[in-house]
């Protein structure tokens, strides 16, 4: 079952150029004939780097922004279909990568209560559901704090409880970790993780931290606007050369033993994480 | 140039319920021409030390000198301080403002009122030492991307010519090229004019790449200094401290707890490949 669907997802706007002779249009194309099946249930990443497209893919999933060509449909609704609006982003949750742009209110509790507050709920039920997605992200005993006070992780897990309070399928996450430190980093990702394991929700993350990436179904690369590579973290990663080229990284061990293959010794190609590593040695130590 | 930092504290609010000790009795020196990196997770003094070092905020107790000078004592030599210690704080494209690339950059030096000549030669070295081409100059800011407007930004720090450049953050929110490109220009600063550089950052794996020396800072306190081979055979107490090693520093602590007769204190990837292979190598007899 197909959570999110594209068939041939083209975006293009006009930017308008001050030259030397006034101005000048020019058209911009940030997505190019995108096809592409999210699972439900799955947790993908979205690679790719600045201006490669990957944010405008994110933004169509919200119906934030609406294909110019081709279509996008979430859970079989066609983002084209403005009756649809509500219940499209009521589906697919949005999660930016400034807290402090995407928190509202002065206490953290009435800040999840604002999504379901607008889509019309009983307030019994809209203080069943804050309830809830505090405690979902562990945040229970900061309801009543101001989310100014709290650490950037913190305010992330809030941004996404709010999100959880309109009850979606799908969450998607638009470079969730980039202004946290390393403890707000694994905050952030664990929460992820478990909703997608426990609650079965849709997770897509776009990201540019490989280490992240790695811990996902499945890996998308955009490039210029086109869907350039598709697969399993190892499919994807064991082809250190090609990433590079599309200015992206490899974790630190999938580099590290590229280079040992290049000298001969003979390591699997798709070792993504320390411990496949340090197997991955033992193993090899073993038969020599 | 060095900077001494003595029994510095500082409290939030004091006296109040929302009382906090920022910096507890640190002590440090810099010495002219290091390159220090500054970790330490959020909340753990790190910000305010850096805030102290260019003089935004003054200590509670103890004293910063620079060359023996302590800069909080005459507030009317502050400007010459900021001049002196540059800080480009976290996202420092947000503080461009001019129509032109040139004019962004020539803002601090016209403000120190030099001459129109020093101010070009001011502007046109920063531009050069970050990799801005002069086909650039006339550009708005806003047309560039996110690892060049953040070059330009440093480019306003450094057209007043610091000796101490202070970097809060400089890849936060970048791309892996747009990092690569600012952290090369950083190196260059260091290697090739030899200013002086404080870089803060949560990337292990960027300190652990360039700099001499890193100072830990924990609930205010220094906690921890010592070159990155010295830091990061600490994976243990790292951790507790809620950071992190670089993810090779992992694998090399794991074949140690394993019997492997392997080197702990290897950081970079470089150094991970040529430790392995020696490894690997190693016939059994």
């Amino acid at each position: 079952m197909n959570m999110v669907k594209a068939e041939g997802l083209t975006y293009s706007y006009t930017k308008i150029l001050e030259t030397d002779h006034g101005t000048e249009e020019q058209t911009v194309t940030a997505l190019k004939q995108v096809d592409i099946q999210i699972n439900k249930g799955d947790f993908v990443a979205v690679l790719g780097h600045n201006g490669s497209g990957k944010s405008t893919f994110a933004k169509h999933i919200n119906a934030l922004l609406q294909p110019t060509e081709g279509t996008i449909w979430v859970e079989n609704m066609d983002t084209k279909n403005d009756e649809l609006l509500w219940e499209i982003r009521q589906t697919a949750g949005m999660v930016f990568q400034n807290p402090d742009n995407q928190l509202v209110a002065t206490v953290v509790e009435e800040d999840i209560a604002f999504g379901p507050e607008n889509m019309g709920v009983e307030p019994k039920e809209i203080r069943k559901r804050v309830d809830e997605a505090l405690a979902t992200v562990g945040m229970s005993e900061y309801a009543k704090h101001a989310p100014a006070k709290l650490s950037g992780g913190q305010k992330q897990r809030i941004a996404i409880a709010g999100v959880l309070a309109m009850k979606p399928k799908c969450i998607v996450l638009d470079e969730p970790t980039a202004m946290l430190d390393p403890v707000g980093r694994r905050e952030v990702m664990e929460t992820i993780e478990r909703l997608n394991k426990e609650e079965g929700i849709t997770m897509i993350l776009i990201t540019h931290y490989m280490d992240e990436a790695v811990r996902a179904d499945k890996v998308y690369v955009i490039d210029d606007g086109d869907l350039v590579m598709e697969g399993t973290p190892k499919e994807i990663f064991s082809q250190v050369e090609r990433l590079q080229a599309y200015g992206l990284d490899v974790p630190q061990v999938t580099e590290v033993t590229y280079l040992l293959r290049k000298e001969g010794i003979d390591l699997p190609e798709d070792i993504l994480t320390t411990e496949e590593m340090v197997g991955a040695i033992c193993q090899y130590k073993s038969t020599i | 140039m060095s900077i001494q930092i003595n029994h510095l504290t500082h409290i939030y609010n004091p006296n109040t319920a929302f009382e906090k000790v920022a910096l507890d009795d640190v002590n440090l020196e810099i010495k002219k021409g290091e390159f220090i990196g500054l970790i330490g997770h959020t909340g753990s003094g790190k910000s305010t030390l850096i805030q102290h070092l260019n003089g935004i905020i003054s200590p509670t107790s103890g004293e910063i000198l620079l060359d023996g000078e302590n800069i909080h004592k005459d507030k009317t030599k502050l400007k010459e301080v900021r001049r002196r210690i540059g800080l480009a704080f976290q996202y420092p494209e947000y503080q461009l403002f001019e129509m032109s690339i040139y004019k962004d950059v020539a803002f601090g030096p016209t403000n120190l009122k030099w001459t129109e000549e020093e101010i070009h030669k001011s502007v046109v070295n920063a531009l050069e030492m970050v990799g801005i081409p002069e086909s650039m100059y006339d550009k708005s800011p806003f047309e560039l991307s996110g690892g060049q407007k953040r070059r330009v930004a440093i480019a306003g720090v450094l057209a007043m010519n610091p000796e101490v450049l202070i970097l809060d953050e400089p890849t936060a929110g970048l791309d892996p090229k747009g990092r690569d490109e600012i952290l090369a220009a950083i190196k260059e600063l260091h290697d090739k004019r030899g200013i002086t550089v404080i870089l803060v950052s949560h990337s292990m794996e960027d300190v652990a790449k360039l700099v001499d020396r890193i100072i830990v800072m924990h609930k205010g306190k220094a906690a921890m200094q010592g070159t990155p081979k010295e830091i990061f055979a600490h994976v243990k107490e790292l951790e507790q401290m809620g950071l992190a090693a670089p993810q090779v520093s992992y694998v090399f602590a794991a074949l140690k707890q394993k019997g492997y007769d392997v080197p702990t204190d290897i950081y970079t990837i470089e150094e991970a490949k040529q430790a392995l292979y020696t490894l690997l190598k190693q016939v059994k007899v």
